[in-house]
């Protein structure tokens, strides 16, 4: 357990010093109070542009718009974002050499991967809980939010999603020790997942479904349990992915 | 005990065969130096000893425990110093150095303690700012304590000298030559003056296997060629000594030994060293002739490795 935790920290003095900590709380910060504020001042802007004696009737926002655009920021730039700032997770330590003296010192390879896993999925709670709650506080100040449905439960579809990013992302970096191979592996299996979506019998059980479905859930065009499937499919695939990342990285040369 | 035996080892890379049936045993508590030239397979068989790379055939055992590849407990025995040792450079040699013992299982209270000594050891007591800004002297250093931080029984460096400048490179032998007697050392390297002045064994690895190894001392020994070197002052004063009567009486009559002159040096090739060192000490106070040196030809490490590398 002591090797465990004297990893993580390192982990955390790493993501600390070398500025992750910093990019993800102001990213996910100013996301998180942009969406609102886009919401309310998008109809505003458009009626300043507007050219003289035209005129278009924009509805009024809700606070429906404000979580369609959580869920398009997040749901692109914020993974993307995820998985650039995770794809040197392993792949640098690989590359640089710097775990020869670790490894050397009798620490076990698992805890390695699952000390970075430990982080990454940390560093990602927190920014996605800063970035949900802004929205969130935002949200309600300026509209009534009577009309959302489960949208706790969206953001939650949302987080798993991330969660399974990076646990392809950490097994693109060990099986081709760098950060190319790590991103091009976490597009590729993004590519492939959307393609297996045209699959009709097949598509609920596709992890894609918590990161697209969010907006229905929360307008009330999606009941919950709809999503159950692929909750319990992806939570098998992330497990998957990071015992074949553990045995993978134990056969490793290094 | 054995600190290490390796036996009928075997490693290729694709086509390029590495180690081709390497047999190595390092008694324990010696320094042992193990030589070749850039390529010969040094840094292969150390990243082997402590599974970092699979074997291809053989057997390697750490104070009699087999090594395996990848999770390998004969790890605890050892602290291993990379060539170029990489560090996390947004670290302190503190921090740096609290991770590596929380990792090894060192209990808490003997942490702080242990890391002072240490740092003391390699000389970095001040050195307060994070590593990414060290020399390379400096990280080598560095690389030391962390490597003796377990208290390893066998200390592996992958040459720590290599890289360095005169200087840095006299501390690190300085620091490898206080730990003898309490650790195993083995550190590969191409610098023979280091090995000379730190090893009391050696093993040099070419083609793939040990062309010559054992004590030190007894290898040159063996390597003895009983050639007795005597310089002159000039060339005039060397063929006046050879022009003597009893010079080409002595050398006449034992026809065992062969001379050779180079420059102003002549050079006695002899079976009986002590004697003909005699005669020609006693030719010369006869004639009054001083020489600048008389000695006898030790065998340098150069020309051995060069006979056995060829």
């Amino acid at each position: 357990m002591r090797p465990y935790i004297a990893f993580v920290k390192k982990e955390w003095l790493e993501a600390l010093r070398t500025y992750k900590v910093f990019i993800f709380a102001v990213v996910f910060a100013l996301l998180g109070i942009m969406n609102p504020i886009t919401a309310k001042v998008t109809p505003q802007l458009l009626e300043t542009f507007m050219p003289e004696g035209m005129q278009i009737t924009l509805p009024e926002p809700t606070a429906l718009d404000s979580w369609a655009q959580f869920y398009k920021n997040v749901g692109q730039m914020g993974l993307i974002v995820l998985v650039i700032l995770f794809s040197t997770l392993i792949s640098h330590e690989i590359t640089k050499g710097t775990l020869i003296n670790i490894l050397t010192k009798g620490l076990k390879r698992s805890t390695v991967i699952y000390g970075k896993l430990t982080l990454s999925i940390l560093l990602w709670t927190a920014s996605f809980v800063l970035c949900f709650g802004l929205t969130d506080i935002y949200t309600r100040y300026f509209w009534d939010v009577s009309i959302l449905h489960h949208a706790y439960f969206a953001g939650g579809c949302l987080w798993l999603f991330g969660v399974f990013l990076i646990s392809v992302t950490l097994l693109g970096g060990i099986l081709f020790s760098n950060s190319y191979g790590s991103l091009l592996t976490t597009l590729l299996v993004f590519i492939v997942l959307m393609i297996l979506g045209i699959f009709e019998p097949i598509a609920k059980f596709n992890p894609t479904w918590l990161a697209t479905q969010n907006l229905n859930l929360v307008q009330g065009n999606l009941s919950p349990d709809r999503l159950i499937p692929a909750i319990l499919s992806t939570i098998m695939v992330i497990v998957l992915l990071n015992v074949i990342s553990v045995i993978a990285f134990n056969r490793k040369a290094i | 005990m054995l600190a290490l035996e390796i036996q009928q080892l075997h490693k290729s890379f694709g086509s390029n065969k590495v180690i081709d049936g390497l047999n190595l045993v390092v008694p324990e508590n010696s320094i042992y130096g193990l030589l070749g030239q850039n390529g010969a397979g040094k840094t292969t068989t150390m990243k082997m000893t402590l599974g970092l790379l699979k074997i291809d055939r053989g057997t390697i055992k750490v104070f009699g425990e087999n090594v395996h590849y990848g999770q390998t407990p004969t790890n605890q025995h050892i602290g291993f110093l990379p060539d170029v040792p990489e560090f996390y450079g947004y670290m302190k040699p503190q921090e740096y150095l609290e991770l590596c013992g929380r990792i090894t299982g060192i209990p808490e209270p003997l942490l702080k303690p242990r890391i002072q000594e240490l740092l003391a050891l390699v000389g970095l007591e001040n050195a307060k700012k994070r590593i990414g800004g060290y020399s390379r002297g400096m990280k080598q250093r560095l690389g030391i304590a962390q490597a003796m931080i377990n208290e390893p029984k066998l200390l592996i460096c992958d040459e720590p000298t290599s890289a360095l400048d005169p200087i840095g490179r006299k501390e690190i032998l300085d620091i490898l030559l206080k730990l003898k007697g309490k650790t195993t050392v083995i550190f590969s390297t191409h610098i023979l003056s280091d090995v000379e002045r730190i090893c009391d064994h050696i093993g040099v690895l070419s083609g793939g296997k040990l062309a010559l190894e054992g004590n030190l001392s007894e290898i040159k020994e063996n390597g003895r060629t009983d050639i007795i070197e005597i310089e002159f002052t000039s060339k005039e004063q060397l063929s006046q000594f050879r022009e003597l009567d009893a010079t080409k009486a002595y050398f006449s009559s034992d026809n065992t030994s062969k001379l050779s002159v180079e420059g102003s040096r002549l050079y006695i090739e002899t079976e009986s060293v002590k004697s003909t060192q005699l005669h020609v000490l006693k030719i010369l106070a006869e004639a009054e002739l001083v020489p600048n040196r008389i000695e006898l030809l030790e065998p340098t490490l150069e020309n051995l490795f060069m006979e056995v590398v060829k």
